[in-house]
């Protein structure tokens, strides 16, 4: 091998060895660890709350995990499945419009990104951080704010989705907090976080 | 001095493709979500059942099964809520692709030209 073939190929490796740093971000984050398994809902009762008006809520407040995002509306995608908030920089939660609103008995159902593509984390990114009895306010159109306790934290496969832990009726206001986890699946996660959480007060 | 052009091309070439792979691979972030807000609120008919005729309707049932609870209308499947496509975490995974890409296109192009000029200097 001459000094100039030498010289070749070791630009060639060098200019791979860069390529290949700059091409595999993907690559190089796995999904957050999922939280270890989270006992399965049967929320245990947070302290009870009267339960609010309808009011669609307007703002969401994590201060565990420093979320503080506007409140889109979403309701269905024409095959069926629930919208989720539009896919930007600035990544906002989403309340499923045909759930209950925060501070009203049922589980009012918001939903966040975890990642959101090349534009980086969701709004839900840390959602597998929470730990029961977090705090999560919801203030909402009229003025007020509904505080609520979190009492469980699951991480499920999408196959097999608890709908009627999430949908399902309840005695008491609740809050679902939605968003993927877990492994990742070609452009998507194979599991979704859902937050289970309970009213605990409301004021303004 | 033939030989020098070969091997620089084969340089750059291998440098190009090595950085445009991934950064096809980054682009492809076929998005789920849905442009939000003010979706239709499920003009999904009835399933159907009733009527004589089979004509195809778009599946529906599941959307409306658990009509009047407290949740008004139970969506299928489980949400779609994380694109992951490029880096999710760091926020730059398809910038990262072009500049580390431009780079290395960048650095196969000056070296192929550094040993050309040397090549024809020496008068290999």
């Amino acid at each position: 091998m001459t000094p100039f073939s030498r010289r070749a190929f070791t630009a060639a490796a060098a200019a791979s060895l860069l390529a290949g740093c700059g091409g595999h971000p993907a690559g190089r984050t796995t999904a957050a660890p999922s939280t270890g398994g989270r006992p399965p809902s049967s929320p245990s009762p947070a302290k009870a709350a009267r339960p609010l008006g309808r009011s669609v809520p307007v703002r969401l407040l994590i201060p565990a995990i420093g979320v503080d995002t506007p409140v889109i509306r979403l309701g269905l995608a024409p095959d069926g499945r629930v919208q989720v908030p539009p896919v930007t920089a600035h990544d906002r939660a989403g309340w499923y419009r045909h759930s209950p609103t925060p501070g009203q008995v049922g589980p009012a159902v918001i939903l966040g990104h975890v990642t959101v593509g090349s534009f980086g984390d969701g709004v839900f990114r840390h959602l597998t951080g929470l730990r029961r009895g977090d705090r999560v306010v919801a203030r909402l159109e009229n003025g007020t704010a509904a505080e609520f306790a979190v009492t469980a934290v699951r991480t499920v496969a999408k196959a097999d989705f608890p709908a009627d832990d999430v949908y399902g009726d309840v005695d008491r206001p609740e809050l679902r907090l939605i968003t993927c986890g877990g492994p990742r699946s070609g452009d998507g996660y194979l599991d979704n976080v859902i937050v289970f959480a309970a009213l605990t007060s409301a004021g303004p | 001095m033939r030989r020098t052009v070969l091997s620089a091309m084969t340089l750059a070439c291998t440098a190009v493709l090595a950085s445009t792979a991934p950064a096809f691979a980054d682009e492809a972030s076929p998005v789920p979500s849905a442009p939000a807000a003010e979706a239709t609120p499920a003009p999904r008919a009835e399933p159907t059942r009733g009527s004589a005729r089979a004509v195809p309707v778009p599946r529906e049932e599941p959307a409306q099964k658990r009509d009047r609870g407290q949740v008004a209308v139970v969506p299928e499947g489980a949400p779609d809520t994380g694109v992951t496509a490029t880096s999710a975490g760091s926020g730059s995974g398809s910038e990262g692709a072009l500049i580390g890409g431009g780079a290395a296109a960048v650095l196969a192009a000056g070296g192929a030209a550094v040993l050309v000029v040397r090549r024809r200097a020496t008068g290999a």
